[in-house]
């Protein structure tokens, strides 16, 4: 059983820690590897759609032994997939004042957004500008977060800044997995819910949804404890 | 703290400063961010205190959207790039 972060002082420094058992620091590791490799400023993992997307496997190498984790669990359908792929296509109209997605994967046009709804010329400058540093930035709390979940040891526990990375790194999974099954809106919460309830126990939502609530409840209880003037101990 | 538009004949969006017209950040409502993570960003990003973090983050939430800075157009684009960084559905545009 999963306990929540919790500041801590140890002297002057504050730590955050957690308790995650092997699988669920695995699962975690894992999505945010996928993300990371959707969201990296490498040109081929750009191509929504595209064959074999070659970036998949240049992270797994020296972590086999959580990868084993993590596939063992496919048949449970405990390992999410968040590639564009593996997706069921969306029919729904795209809300109109919401996005400009163009060709993209909506879930990276979620987390490289429009900058500018009124001024499609003033977009296109702000991401050619922006992109780039926005995508490294990205990947590196992700790298920074799959690290730490993958220390040794029973818990999490995160410095300061490594608790940055980890609340940003968690956040960019979510929006991602968010999208794939579907919350663009607040009413899309309470529908997919309902969906849920009539579903098979097989259906790999009902799983990619619990995954989601696990990921919801971890980074609430982490962005609570940062809080400034937060003094919440365990 | 309104100002009025100069004659807005110009409709490029080069970066022909129009030091008048105060530009602002927006953020936008989402079903994902978090109330606690949305304030977090505020106060961190901002060092807005948790007063006016936690309000910023209600009209984000019940209004669909806040304006969360205004200043000029250069400085709008720093925030925007900075709160999307955070996975804040941030956009910049003109204050009209």
């Amino acid at each position: 059983m999963a306990r929540a972060f919790a500041r801590k002082k140890k002297g002057r420094e504050v730590r955050y820690t957690a308790k995650l058992d092997a699988v669920e620091r695995a699962v975690v590791a894992g999505l945010m590897e996928q993300v990371h490799d959707l969201v990296a400023p490498e040109p081929e993992a750009v191509v929504p759609g595209g064959p074999g997307a070659p970036g998949a496997a240049t992270a797994g190498a020296p972590h086999d032994d959580f990868d084993a984790i993590v596939s063992g669990l496919g048949g449970l359908g405990m390992g999410v997939s968040v590639s564009a792929e593996d997706q069921v296509p969306d029919d729904r109209p795209v809300p109109a004042d919401a996005r400009s997605f163009g060709d993209r994967d909506p879930a990276l046009e979620r987390l490289l957004p429009a900058g500018n709804r009124a001024d499609d010329q003033a977009s296109a400058e702000f991401r050619r500008l922006t992109e780039h540093g926005l995508r490294t930035r990205k990947a590196r709390h992700l790298t920074s977060a799959i690290a730490a979940l993958r220390a040794p040891g029973s818990g999490v526990e995160l410095d300061e800044r490594t608790a940055v990375d980890m609340v940003v790194a968690l956040t960019d999974v979510r929006l991602v997995l968010g999208e794939r099954l579907g919350l663009r809106e607040d009413a899309d919460v309470d529908r997919l819910e309902e969906e849920l309830a009539d579903m098979d126990e097989d259906d790999p939502r009902l799983h990619a949804m619990s995954v989601y609530d696990f990921l919801t409840w971890l980074q609430e209880t982490l962005a609570t404890a940062m809080l400034p003037g937060d003094t919440t101990t365990a | 703290m309104s100002i009025a538009p100069v004659q807005e004949e110009i409709t490029s969006s080069d970066s022909l400063t129009e030091p008048d017209i105060p530009w602002i950040t927006l953020v936008w409502n989402d079903p994902v961010n978090l109330m606690s993570y949305v304030t977090w960003v505020f106060q961190t990003y901002f060092g807005y205190d948790r007063a006016k973090s936690e309000k910023l983050m209600m009209d984000v939430h019940t209004k669909g959207r806040a304006v969360v800075s205004h200043g000029p157009r250069e400085k709008m684009e720093i925030d925007t790039e900075a709160l999307q960084g955070y996975g804040l559905w941030a956009t910049f545009q003109k204050d009209d």
